[in-house]
């Protein structure tokens, strides 16, 4: 090879990073503003909105709360007592237990006064047989419950479960130890409701870290912010998804995912579609784009909804290890799900699915971090090779830096805007320096996660979920 | 300090037009990082003592109702002590936070009370001037603040501006149009539904139901005619006369509530079953299950459902016939209303319970 064409490919590799970081920050840009002047019009049209007649009305619709739990001994009793607690009228709650090793069962049963019953369940979507069966409570304050006990299959067969066990239109797929505000279920139900000139298959609303913040009884009462430095970032990192993201998503109608968290759906199109997949990882995700998928093949004009409104808290790795681990699996459960989806990809037939949430997807989100890992690899060698032009090398670094703040910034402004929950003197600053440090101290770690995800998902297909080792919302943060 | 600003100035002078592009790049970014934060302090600020001032005057405007309630007499329409709360509330009022404590403050109060406390409530309202405010909002070019406006006259039941607030009617915003529809069904109930004589736009599920929930809050009402909703050519004017049929017991538009069993719309095909369940119509479930198999799977559940509640010994060869169905809902509603049947009356149906999957059913509808 000579000179003249080492140059040439060494340009073209400079043109190809600058050409991906330019558009990557364009479209976060784009993506911002869309979203804070959808989350300024959702304001308006919800500032006079009366939810107290809807939720006390026995005419609205009903919907079952489907919780998958896998030995969650710990705080079983308490999450399902703040699941009982929700404010809505018509509603039942399912507690599906996915095979759990320890003790869960018999403290539902100790606590919530729960008898085995005969249920016949419409076995639409494949999954594990049940183990000791189905349970309802004997005392009327707990009519709501129905317990599941099953064999263990992972979440999204415990899911599907609860899909076929539902009597009810409408299904919340949550986390047991998910922490519900009292509004929730109604501001999820609101867009299947509203919408007149368009099916809506699924809604989805922002998820909020519950780590540091007293919960009592199964009610958030203070919101702080934790001192743990990976935890804040995470904060940080959350806002930015679903305040300056998932927003703007919503409005293209080319929302890809619903945190598996929380989310609402019409029971009848998920069971259409076969329910949640039991092979992948990141069953959130290729739910919503199996659903949009087959409405589009249906030619059925549809929608995903997203609420802009604070819902739902959950707690988040505190740790390293945990964290790496629960990165690594959304980065093979998007991998799983764009690769089983190639055929949307680029597909004009399949509107703004295909032509823009999926290469979106594929590009800024699924190589990413390979195309990261690369630029570093690119770098090094220009250092071995003495080729590193210092003073672009730094200026461009520099800019690349201070957008990252900014953009953490405007978030943060976003949510001071709107939901205002880190009300307290000094929360402010400290978010703020947590803008400056979280690209050197997180984003490092989250990269080499999803490089490792990318490894285990060629490399390592035993691995599956990976453990989330959880302190307990009620017990640990107070 | 002056060698090192010379050689910056320098190196920006001299460096390549991407260079200087990226540095002054890098200070506007600043800038705006420095100018954010500053006002993101000042905002946080800002929001802590509206909340504190907010407390704070919620508490004073709340103990100051409760005084103005009590302080009546029957001599005077409004006593010395009241005019000094009126007043005072009034000029409070020319504080837009003020004003909204105000008001959120009234609501709640009026919320939890009822009767003649409740009327003093809105005549106080009207007393301390807020009705103009709200008012004024109807004449705002933004949309928001006159579905706010009309919002707020409807809580407060202020029938004087109907006037002012119907010259909406025809607003681009469908959310104006919906305050409108609650603002006339919260002050004329009934009457107030005579926009859907008009309506051409789709009335969501949402805004049925909070429709509905307005007027179950009236007592002794006189319901007017639906039979013409029942004939609209707005569906979701149909499906809300049905709504209306179904909590009213409207027994006498039976006729019209049987001719939608071969609507256009299956959901509102199934809605009519529905009600004509609930009135009891047992012609009508002969009918239905006289062309059964000439209806979809979901109008074929709802007649089950239909004749679950109201069944007898004759629906027996129809209910064997669809313990085989093949859709599991009609297959399990089918054994059920046999094994209820067979429970209530001892007869030849034990014919069946020599099927041992038939047994296995019942054996676990049993306990369902």
């Amino acid at each position: 090879m000579d000179l003249n064409t080492s140059k040439l490919i060494i340009d073209l590799i400079q043109y190809f990073f600058i050409f991906f970081t330019v558009t990557a920050i364009l479209s976060y840009l784009i993506l911002a503003i869309i979203s804070v002047f959808e989350n300024g019009n959702y304001m308006k049209k919800n500032s006079f909105v009366n939810y107290k007649d809807i939720l006390s009305s026995s005419i609205s619709p009903s919907i079952s709360i489907i919780a998958p739990a896998y030995n969650e001994t710990l705080n079983i009793v308490e999450n399902v007592r703040s699941l009982l607690s929700n404010h809505y009228v018509n509603y039942d709650v399912i507690i599906v237990n996915d095979g759990s090793k320890d003790d869960s069962l018999e403290k539902l049963i100790k606590a919530y006064d729960l008898v085995k019953v005969d249920y016949i369940i419409n076995n639409q979507i494949p999954t594990k047989p049940l183990r000791e069966g189905v349970f309802k409570s004997t005392n009327p304050a707990f009519e709501k419950l129905i317990v599941v006990d099953k064999q263990n299959g992972g979440k999204a067969d415990a899911l599907n479960t609860g899909l076929n066990i539902s009597p009810n239109k409408y299904v919340a797929c949550i986390d047991v130890d998910c922490l519900l505000l009292e509004d929730s279920l109604l501001k999820m139900i609101k867009p299947f409701l509203e919408a007149t000139d368009s099916k809506v298959i699924a809604s989805g609303g922002v998820i909020r870290i519950a780590n540091s913040c007293t919960i009592r009884d199964g009610k958030l009462i203070d919101v702080n912010l934790p001192g743990n430095l990976l935890v804040r970032g995470q904060i940080l990192e959350y806002l930015r998804a679903f305040l300056l993201g998932r927003m703007a998503w919503s409005r293209l109608n080319g929302l890809l995912v619903i945190s598996g968290a929380f989310g609402m759906f019409d029971k009848k199109i998920a069971i259409e579609v076969g329910g949640y997949d039991t092979k992948t990882v990141g069953e959130d995700m290729e739910i919503i784009v199996r659903m949009r998928r087959h409405m589009e093949e249906q030619k059925i004009k549809y929608k995903v909804a997203y609420i802009p409104d604070p819902l739902c808290w959950t707690e988040a790795p505190d740790n390293y290890k945990t964290f790496i681990s629960q990165r690594n699996r959304w980065t093979r459960g998007t991998i799983e799900t764009l690769r089983k989806h190639k055929k949307i990809g680029f597909n004009p037939k399949y509107k703004s699915l295909g032509v823009i949430s999926y290469p979106y997807w594929m590009i800024y989100e699924r190589l990413a971090p390979i195309i990261e890992v690369a630029g570093i690899i690119y770098f090094i060698f220009l250092f071995v090779n003495k080729a590193i032009k210092w003073d672009y090398a730094l200026a461009f670094l520099f800019v690349a830096y201070l957008f990252t703040i900014l953009f953490s910034i405007i978030t943060i402004l976003t949510e001071e805007l709107t939901s205002h929950q880190y009300k307290k003197k000094g929360v402010g600053f400290h978010l703020i320096t947590t803008a400056f440090l979280e690209p050197i101290i997180n984003h490092p770690v989250i990269l080499y996660a999803a490089v490792k995800g990318n490894f285990d998902y060629y490399f390592n297909k035993e691995k599956k979920w990976g453990e989330m080792v959880r302190k307990g919302m009620n017990k640990a943060q107070k | 300090m002056v060698n090192i600003y010379f050689y910056i100035v320098e190196y920006f002078k001299y460096s390549p037009k991407i260079i200087q592009f990226l540095w002054a790049l890098s200070a506007v970014f600043v800038l705006i990082i420095i100018s954010l934060s500053i006002y993101l302090n000042h905002l946080r600020v800002r929001l802590r003592a509206k909340e504190r001032i907010k407390a704070v005057y919620q508490k004073k405007y709340e103990s100051d109702l409760i005084e103005y309630l009590y302080s009546g007499n029957e001599v005077d329409e409004i006593s010395y002590e009241q005019q000094i709360i009126i007043d005072y509330l009034n000029k409070c009022a020319k504080s837009s936070l003020k004003r909204k404590i105000i008001i959120s403050t009234l609501l709640k109060l009026k919320d939890e009370i009822s009767g003649e406390t409740s009327d003093a409530i809105q005549r106080l309202y009207c007393q301390t001037g807020l009705v103009h405010y709200a008012s004024s909002k109807l004449k705002s070019k933004k949309w928001d603040v006159i579905a706010k406006g009309i919002n707020e006259l409807a809580q407060f039941e202020i029938k004087e501006a109907h006037n002012d607030v119907i010259e909406h009617i025809d607003h681009p915003k469908r959310e104006v149009r919906k305050e409108i529809q609650m603002y006339s069904v919260k002050l004329f109930r009934f009457d107030g539904l005579e926009f859907l004589n008009i309506l051409t736009t789709q009335l969501s599920e949402w805004d049925q139901i909070q429709l509905l929930e307005i007027l179950q809050k009236f007592e002794s009402q006189n319901m007017p005619d639906i039979t013409k909703w029942l004939q609209s050519s707005n569906d979701s004017v149909v499906s809300f006369a049905l709504k209306l049929a179904k909590i009213y017991n409207q027994y006498e538009a039976k006729e019209h509530i049987v001719a939608l069993l071969n609507h256009s719309s299956q959901e509102i095909r199934i809605e009519s079953i529905t009600v004509l369940s609930n009135f009891g119509d047992i012609d009508t479930s002969v009918v239905l299950k006289n062309d059964f198999n000439q209806r979809s799977i979901e109008e074929q559940v709802a007649i089950f459902k239909m004749i679950e509640d109201l069944n007898d010994t004759s629906d027996i060869p129809f209910l064997l016939e669809h313990v085989n169905n093949s859709n599991f809902e009609i297959k399990v509603l089918a054994t059920k209303i046999l094994k209820e049947l067979n429970n209530r009356e001892d007869n030849n149906i034990r014919l069946i319970t020599t099927d041992i999957e038939y047994s296995e059913k019942t054996g676990l509808i049993k306990a369902s």
